[in-house]
């Protein structure tokens, strides 16, 4: 790396921040949490934190990744390292709380998740990850949203491989059904229609 | 084949998420914490070297260093004036058996102990 500091980071790729992030430039790092920041808040929001919570342990996540930025190989992208960061901070936090077994023992129907509502791909799949069991929707965010293996969030959560094995089979059996195309319009009429009945 | 083509989409679908609209305030947010944690580690630095160096020169001055130094400069003495016999003087042994040996020891470790401390803050 350059002993020179660049006048913008703006240009530079993951990799070059990174360097430049294990010298000690705050700044190179700022500019790796505003391309990435969003990603990991919505992948905390998805594994079924409150905004507010997700935003919490975002900033955890990206003040701990910037501590051990030197462990950071370059294997992944960054985004997926801080993410499995992230994800793995979130249990923690359940355990902390003492609600993650109660999350994974549950099998009803998940919460509501707070979205701002801006994107129709993203409000896809928000809206299809409502249909899934808290369990599920951990499970599922883990493996296709953090990236780690189904043995990885076995560990993390705590279950045995096979109860993750078949809450994340259950689970995209869920989302593909709502996912399906031309399925869109026709959860956009249930969910109104159950919205009309209910209120 | 199907399962897999799914699972990617079910991939691109968590990695593409649109930009919140407070993702600048949440960068600066983290930024500012970083500042926090650098100025901190700063001061303790700082704080750290600075007790260290008084209890390094309390402990100089309490070990006789000075009395040892001025008997070594009698040596030194002695050295320069053999040395003197056999070469033409020079100032440097001159100097030394002058007593301005301590005072550039002195002047010395200062200076050493300056660039030590700067060179482990900016490791750290």
């Amino acid at each position: 790396m350059s002993g020179a500091k660049p006048t913008s980071y703006a240009s530079l790729h993951d990799v070059e921040l990174c360097s430049y992030s294990v010298a000690g430039e705050r700044r190179a790092f700022g500019e790796l949490v505003r391309r990435h920041g969003s990603g990991v808040r919505h992948l905390l929001r998805r594994m079924g934190a409150q905004a507010s919570l997700a935003d919490d342990v975002a900033q955890d996540a990206f003040l701990a990744a910037f501590e051990r930025i030197a462990e950071f190989r370059g294997e992944g992208t960054f985004a997926g390292w801080v993410k499995k960061i992230a994800a793995r901070l979130y249990l923690r936090r359940l355990q902390r709380e003492k609600r993650l077994s109660a999350i994974a023992a549950e099998e009803g129907p998940a919460d509501e998740i707070h979205t701002d509502g801006d994107a129709d791909h993203r409000i896809d799949l928000d809206e299809a990850m409502k249909g899934l069991s808290p369990a599920e929707r951990l499970c599922v965010s883990m493996c296709y949203g953090a990236g780690l293996s189904h043995g990885e969030a076995a560990d993390a959560l705590n279950l045995p491989l096979g109860t993750v094995k078949s809450h994340v089979k259950r689970g995209l059996e869920k989302l593909r059904a709502r996912l399906a195309p031309g399925n869109d319009a026709r959860a956009g009429e249930a969910d109104l229609h159950g919205r009309r009945s209910n209120g | 084949m199907a399962e897999v083509d799914f699972e990617r989409r079910l991939e691109r679908l968590f990695a593409d998420a649109p930009d919140l609209p407070d993702a600048q305030a949440f960068a600066q947010r983290i930024e500012g914490r970083l500042d926090r944690g650098w100025t901190a580690r700063r001061w303790l630095l700082g704080a750290a070297g600075a007790a260290g160096g008084v209890i390094g020169a309390s402990q100089l001055v309490m070990s006789n260093l000075f009395s040892q130094v001025e008997s070594a400069e009698q040596s030194a003495r002695a050295l320069g004036q053999g040395i003197a016999r056999v070469t033409p003087t020079t100032d440097m042994v001159s100097a030394l058996s002058g007593g301005y040996g301590v005072w550039i020891a002195v002047g010395v470790a200062v200076l050493t102990m300056g660039f030590v401390l700067a060179r482990v803050i900016e490791e750290i």
